[in-house]
């Protein structure tokens, strides 16, 4: 009724007029429009009133957790109230909540424990230069041994070798990192071979393993020679070669520096890049 | 004509004064009737603007400081706020909100105990949220051992599955900034947030081996060894009880390359009076070289050790083995 009073005795009049003659007469379409809308007003009411209180939490919750160092800035708040318990309450659970998933994105190892705090599962992130890749996940029995049960880790990862380097039994942390170092190291050089082909289309990879430890390319140097190139990562807890081999009939070639900045390039350089900046120095076509 | 005499009737009523029930009833009431309508739509328009710009408000909180996520027990506790919960309903929202908060505590304990890195605050920022990207920035600040760190970066999630870090920057308070300057600049310019993260774990593990091997030598050998610097520093300082003299420095520190693998480097460096180098000079003048080479077959606790006992450091009363 608020809105209609503010518009004078002139409303009220036909208002109160209209209520006499609904109860006499039958109610006319206009009627049940003026019905319609006034339900309409105060759902509108209602959804206001709600996101004001709504908007009112949300910076109350803002300055709750900005104020995580500075508490005293809680002081105006009413310390007692229900509302501000439930606030305090929510203010801690969104930055719980945040702490979480900083752990997260920050490629923390993600630990739930499972069958009554018998088991552990374990969650590995892996990314490369800001993309983040596959997670695998590690099942481990903790009572009486400790021992894997059942993982999605590639068969080509030496898990039991790993397992067995770093004594499960003291220390999961120093097998975690181990096993995340390979991971890690594994799906980087697949992504490299990907973007490899992505950027570098004159490039013919000639033959690759599934563990992307050996890599054969085909690329052409000026004046049309084609030149062999072989990426060997024995390492297989990094992201780079650790020997690499060019190889071409015209052997003249293999003599001048460009070729030994190509080698030395390829040995520092993940292979995309490696090829970018040679294309670059004009080695590659 | 009927036309006419609304737009009339319409004048009329507008002007005070002049109004009169001159005109017949029915018609009378369905001009107050328009009238009303008039009215609430006028008052439906002006409420829809306002939840309009209340939306709108909200969006611009969420991408001006925090943005907060509601879900579970926490949209009904949004909903608490917003005094939709009436009675009991209260009490059930309140105990589900505590539960759910001591389960997160709980969930937070146990990672740091796995992982040995302490993320003590998140804060994140909504960029831009259209269709299906959404940009958000992140300011991540915490502690590895007694290595305090602070990341800031932007998340580009693409639906559900292809997250991007952007724009990365981290900040290292490290009481050795030069071993890992190289590593920080080349993990910044290839937004390697995980590589950074791994290698920082790795390296305050192995600063934390380095505390274990000083305070075991201090422990073992009170009367040769002591730490200046602490048992945290990279400084160990031998030396004989009583040749003041002669001491011996061992350098214990770490290299970080930019593939981020952690490097351990180890001298040794004597420092022996003019005087007594001319009786001595043979043995302890090649110190650092034999150190070298003793460090790459027997490891540096037992090259450590072979130096306290070897170069007659060690007064009689001490252990011998």
């Amino acid at each position: 009724m608020e809105g209609a009073s503010s518009n004078g005795v002139l409303s009220k009049l036909s208002l109160l007029e209209v209520e006499a003659r609904s109860r006499g007469s039958h109610p006319q379409p206009q009627q049940s429009r003026v019905k319609e809308l006034k339900a309409k007003v105060e759902a509108l009411k209602t959804k206001r009133d709600q996101l004001k209180a709504e908007l009112q939490t949300h910076k109350l919750l803002q300055r709750l957790r900005l104020s995580e160092v500075n508490h005293s800035e809680e002081e105006d708040m009413d310390e007692d109230s229900e509302s501000s318990r439930v606030l305090r309450l929510m203010a801690r659970h969104s930055e719980l909540t945040d702490l979480l998933r900083a752990h997260r994105l920050i490629g923390g190892y993600e630990v739930v424990k499972t069958h009554q705090g018998k088991g552990v599962c374990m969650s590995i992130a892996t990314g490369y230069e800001g993309v983040y890749l596959d997670t695998y996940n590690l099942e481990m029995d903790t009572n009486p041994k400790v021992r894997i049960s059942r993982h999605n880790i590639p068969p080509f990862i030496p898990l039991d070798t790993l397992a067995e380097q770093s004594d499960l039994q003291t220390g999961i942390r120093t097998f975690l990192d181990t096993l995340s170092q390979h991971l890690n190291a594994y799906v980087g050089r697949r992504q490299q071979l990907k973007l490899m082909k992505e950027q570098h289309k004159s490039v013919e990879v000639m033959e690759s393993n599934i563990l992307c430890s050996m890599l054969v390319l085909m690329f052409t140097m000026p004046e049309q020679v084609a030149v062999l190139c072989l990426l060997d990562y024995k390492d297989l807890s990094r992201c780079l070669p650790t020997q690499v081999k060019l190889d071409c009939e015209d052997e003249k070639l293999t003599d001048s520096p460009q070729w030994k900045k190509s080698c030395s390039l390829l040995l520092e350089l993940p292979v995309h890049r490696a090829l970018t900046a040679m294309k670059k120095m004009g080695t590659v076509v | 004509m009927k036309r006419g005499m609304k737009l009339l009737v319409g004048v009329l009523v507008r002007i005070p004064g002049l109004m009169f029930p001159c005109e017949e009833e029915e018609e009378m009431m369905r001009e107050e009737n328009t009238e009303e309508l008039e009215v609430l739509e006028a008052q439906i328009k002006h409420l829809q603007a306002e939840v309009k710009g209340l939306h709108q408000q909200l969006q611009e909180e969420d991408c001006r400081n925090i943005t907060f996520n509601f879900e579970g027990p926490m949209k009904e506790a949004l909903a608490f706020m917003c005094g939709l919960t009436e009675g009991e309903g209260k009490e059930v929202v309140v105990s589900k909100l505590e539960e759910e908060v001591e389960q997160l505590e709980r969930k937070i304990k146990l990672q740091i105990q796995i992982n040995g890195i302490s993320v003590t605050r998140c804060i994140t920022k909504t960029l831009d949220h259209s269709g299906r990207k959404e940009v958000q920035l992140f300011c991540i600040s915490g502690h590895c051992s007694g290595l305090d760190f602070q990341v800031e970066f932007k998340l580009s999630e693409v639906q559900e599955h292809q997250r991007t870090v952007n724009e990365l920057n981290v900040v290292l308070d490290s009481k050795d900034p030069q071993s890992f300057s190289s590593f920080l600049s080349r993990v910044e310019e290839n937004n390697n947030l995980l590589l950074f993260f791994r290698t920082l774990r790795t390296f305050s593990d192995r600063c934390a081996d380095r505390t274990r091997a000083f305070q075991h030598f201090q422990e073992k050998f009170p009367s040769v060894v002591s730490l200046p610097g602490g048992c945290r520093s990279e400084v160990m300082r031998l030396s004989h009880p009583e040749l003041s003299g002669c001491v011996f420095f061992v350098y214990w520190s770490f290299e970080v390359s930019t593939e981020g693998a952690v490097i351990l480097k180890i001298r040794l460096l004597p420092k022996i009076p003019e005087q007594a180098l001319q009786f001595y000079s043979q043995p302890a003048g090649g110190a650092a070289e034999a150190f070298q080479s003793l460090l790459r077959t027997l490891g540096p606790e037992a090259t450590i050790e072979s130096v306290i006992r070897g170069v007659g450091l060690l007064p009689d009363a001490e252990p011998s083995s």
